[in-house]
């Protein structure tokens, strides 16, 4: 493991902002910490970085406790999200400062720095000054600063936030590009799903100062642990249910409880489903298959971006709980579906969590 | 080009009150003393600089003027770092004190330090005399400069992100390269100025010293005390002599400043 943060607590005042974080990022491997303004996650990050002392609480790097050093000493490299150039330096010595302060040879400087130029792809622009430079490119010269003196790991705190969106998704993709072949272990820090999404091996969902739950992407998106991980990935469709046995009941309806699920007997539970597992039929020819949830009214038909979104308000045990559900044109067509229409509502795949 | 209308009655006006208010204060004056030194040839002009007491008053003029500076230089940068980069109670307040002494009048100041520092004053010094020597100039010099440099370096330093001195100290720099190599570049120019500045007013300073120091030829007598002493003696060719260098002095320091500041204006952008 790369980097371990074992019960890291920080307050200002009487305002807890990390609360008992333990963590452990494995050599390599691109994190991602998500959550909200506010949540915690730059100050972990400048915790790590050592920028800001913990209350309480290890930091280890590479095996090596680093809770009582300088950021000097850590050797990260940070990323911000003003990318914080020097202005007065040509974007050349903004890379080679790391190198300079620790008395690389010029040869070596300059060979070091070309090969980062290249690797950021703004070889030509290496007399530049920052000022000179758009966002995106500035943001690229700061990448290369942190990466010249090969930091023991990258934290990247907001580090597309500035930028355009289109520029943001092309830097993304390279940061991906340029981490994975250095195999150098990063922390990205960020409020934006989408972008933790497209490039994290693992997320870690911060809340109020409260590390919730990490895992992939794709475990955190379909089977959470946390109500508030579900509802905060994605669009999640919530519903009160109870657990009778080897089913789940919700609106008279027996669902079998899905593999791997833990017990949550005598638990509140809910269930959740995403809008793209959601199957809907005419209520006419109500065949319905075992995962048919109940009925419901079309409350709206919009169009969202290839797919369909549609809104069904639900009737019986569940009435007034909208569901929300994605269509493909195709399905919408073969079910010519009108606002008004009654439904039934079945799942294709659906997860189980505490309330 | 941005003049496209023929200039209105009005405008002429104004500028015709603009020049003629500098005429009247600066350039005329200027002429006066300069004809006034030139009054009679050459010779008397140079048996003023030839007087030692003379000599002596420019002596103590430059160099404690230098020291002034090197000292608000120093404690100037650190006000004006403490000043952006620290928060603490009354700190409002003691930016706000930071101009008094562009508010008090000089001789109040020195008549304040003769009751602090002299024989028998609150904090009458130990050893060497303050008041009536020449460490009581210096005195007086560096508080009648103080404020210069401190209010050319804060609004570049608040310009500076604290990021860039934590991105340094990721990278490695302790305190003293990231100051030598990421904040003073920053600052240089307006430091410099800051320090053209200080350097100007505690020449020119004339009330506050004359106050302190006593005005005791060819030991504590300063330039400026000089060309008061001069004029009161009836000497008008010293006195216009001496003004003249300084006016020299002063325009050469003029040239400086817009050197600098042209250069600043261009950092700026």
């Amino acid at each position: 493991m790369s980097i371990e943060i074992q019960g890291v607590s920080k307050s200002y005042g009487a305002q807890a902002v990390l609360k008992n974080i333990s963590l452990t990022i494995e050599a390599g491997e691109l994190f991602v910490l998500l959550g909200a303004s506010g949540s915690g996650k730059s100050t972990l990050l400048r915790v790590i970085a050592g920028l800001l002392q913990p209350d309480s609480g290890r930091i280890t790097l590479h095996g090596q406790d680093v809770t009582e050093l300088p950021p000097q000493k850590r050797g990260t490299g940070f990323v911000f999200q003003n990318y914080s150039l020097f202005r007065h330096m040509t974007v050349r010595q903004n890379i080679a400062f790391g190198l300079s302060i620790r008395r690389t040879s010029s040869q070596e400087q300059n060979r070091r720095v070309a090969e980062l130029l290249d690797l950021i792809e703004l070889a030509e622009l290496g007399d530049r000054m920052p000022s000179q430079l758009s966002g995106g490119q500035q943001q690229r010269v700061a990448l290369a600063r942190a990466l010249a003196y090969e930091p023991s790991v990258l934290l990247l705190d907001e580090p597309f936030g500035a930028l355009d969106v289109k520029i943001r998704v092309q830097l993304r993709q390279k940061l991906v590009e340029i981490q994975r072949r250095l195999g150098v272990t990063a922390i990205l820090v960020t409020h934006d799903q989408e972008e933790a999404f497209d490039i994290a091996d693992r997320i870690g969902v911060i809340e109020q100062g409260e590390l919730l739950e990490v895992g992939t992407p794709d475990t955190l998106y379909r089977a959470p642990q946390r109500l508030f991980t579900a509802a905060f990935l994605g669009t999640a469709n919530l519903l009160d249910a109870r657990r009778s046995g080897e089913s789940v009941v919700i609106n008279n309806a027996y669902l079998p409880v899905p593999p791997g699920t833990p017990h949550l007997n005598g638990h509140a539970i809910k269930l959740l489903f995403r809008p793209e597992e959601v199957l809907l039929r005419r209520a006419e020819n109500s065949v319905g298959g075992e995962a048919v949830i109940g009925t419901g009214v079309i409350q709206s038909i919009a169009f969202a971006q290839p797919m369909l979104r549609v809104q069904v308000a639900l009737t019986g045990e569940h009435e007034g709980n909208l569901v929300q559900a994605l269509l493909t044109a195709a399905e919408a067509r073969a079910l010519n579906l009108h606002e008004g229409d009654r439904v039934l509502v079945g799942l294709r795949s659906y997860h189980l969590l505490p309330t | 080009m941005r003049e496209v209308t023929p200039r209105s009655p009005i405008a002429i006006l104004l500028i015709v009150i603009a020049i003629g208010y500098a005429a009247i204060l600066f350039i005329v004056p200027l002429i006066a003393v300069v004809q006034g030194a030139f009054a009679s040839g050459i010779e008397p002009i140079l048996n003023t600089f030839r007087d030692p007491s003379v000599i002596h008053a420019f002596q103590v003029t430059l160099i404690l003027s230098g020291a002034a500076v090197a000292i608000n230089a120093i404690l100037g940068l650190t006000t004006a770092w403490v000043l952006t980069r620290h928060r603490f109670r009354g700190r409002k307040l003691f930016d706000t004190l930071v101009d008094i002494p562009f508010v008090f009048s000089p001789v109040i100041a020195g008549y304040a330090m003769i009751v602090l520092f002299g024989r028998d004053g609150w904090l009458a010094p130990p050893l060497v005399p303050i008041v009536f020597a020449l460490p009581g100039i210096l005195l007086a010099k560096v508080f009648v400069s103080l404020p210069f440099v401190v209010r050319e370096v804060q609004p570049v330093l608040q310009t500076l992100t604290p990021e860039q001195e934590e991105a340094a100290a990721t990278i490695g720099a302790g305190s003293f390269t990231t100051f030598r190599r990421v904040i003073l570049p920053e600052i240089r120019t307006a430091l410099l100025y800051g320090i053209v500045l200080t350097f100007a007013r505690a020449i020119g300073e004339f009330g506050a010293v004359a106050v302190v120091s006593g005005n005791i030829e060819g030991y504590t007598e300063t330039a400026t005390s000089y060309v008061y002493r001069a004029l009161n003696d009836r000497s008008t060719v010293g006195a216009y002599s001496v003004s003249v260098a300084l006016c020299l002095l002063s325009i050469g320091i003029l040239i400086l400043m817009s050197t600098l500041r042209r250069r600043l204006s261009q950092e700026e952008r």
